[in-house]
């Protein structure tokens, strides 16, 4: 067995390796319709709410949070996804990212309801709702670009 | 981290390059890799025996629904394998005085993106 090879060699297959993670990394990115579509369904929900009518409010709630549950894990782990990247590529600082992305869109948009409410505005569930569909519009596919930064760099630190 | 060591079934262009992306994952379809890297059903199909033979790789089936699919990810003897390997590359660039990405690119294979399934998968050639 030949143990021995040309660094010119070693460094097209370090090449090779890097870009082939780079398309693992490409891969796993959120598509951009997730955010709109679950925008669009905040919104939805919003409406809803604003009309006070209860029964109406838990079915909706209800269909809302099965859809986004399930729409999220068809796209993170099932239906379009042929890849799954690993882990570690991740990390705590990627997965601390995703869970503070989620808990600020969560909070925030409670918070703006609650606080438009007690300021007597009549369509608060509307309007908290359409700053947390911007939110995810906008913050979701920037929340992809770092992920792919953090991954990107952890690939290099592993090299 | 693994000991550095130049492995030589993974060093072939196709292995390595199937092995790159199985080591940036926790798992990936059959069809991803195959259009990943440009490769037919066949070609592929033959490097993943050679791998998983080797014990490099795992390689499971099921059905999605009504449709046949087969996934690959690296063994851990496969991953400690492609770090020593990775490791044993380095050090060889390092060694040289070439830092990383001085390197001329490699040869480009066609990429393509991934096509719409086709019927099967192939199960002749994937021995599990």
């Amino acid at each position: 067995m030949t143990n021995v090879i040309e660094p010119d060699e070693a460094g097209k297959a370090l090449t090779e390796i890097s870009r082939r993670q780079g398309q693992v990394i490409d891969a796993a990115s959120v598509p951009s319709w997730y955010w709109w579509i679950v925008a669009a369904a905040s919104v939805a929900l919003g409406l809803v709410v604003d009309g006070r009518d209860p029964v109406a409010i838990g079915v909706v709630a209800v269909i809302y949070a099965i859809g986004v549950a399930v729409l999220t894990v068809w796209v993170i782990v099932g239906g379009v996804r042929h890849v799954k990247v690993n882990e570690r590529m991740l990390g705590p600082e990627g997965t601390g990212l995703i869970i503070g992305f989620v808990g600020l869109v969560v909070v925030g948009t409670i918070a703006i309801a609650f606080a438009l409410r007690s300021a007597g505005v009549a369509q608060a569930g509307t309007l908290s709702t359409l700053v947390c569909g911007v939110a995810l519009v906008i913050g979701g596919p920037a929340l992809m670009s770092r992920l792919r930064i953090v991954m990107q760099r952890h690939r290099a630190e592993a090299r | 981290m693994a000991a550095s060591r130049f492995d030589e079934l993974i060093h072939a262009p196709t292995r390595l390059s199937i092995v790159a992306l199985l080591g940036a994952s926790d798992w990936a379809e059959f069809r991803y890799v195959r259009a990943s890297l440009g490769l037919s059903d066949s070609a592929l199909s033959k490097q993943l025996t050679i791998l998983d033979e080797a014990g490099y790789i795992e390689i499971r089936k099921a059905f999605v629904g009504k449709r046949p699919r087969t996934w690959a990810r690296l063994s851990r003897a496969g991953r400690t394998a492609f770090e020593g390997h990775v490791n044993k590359l380095r050090e060889i660039v390092t060694a040289s005085g070439l830092a990383f990405g001085e390197a001329p690119e490699v040869e480009q294979r066609t990429e393509s993106k991934p096509e719409p399934e086709r019927s099967g998968v192939p199960r002749s050639a994937l021995g599990t």
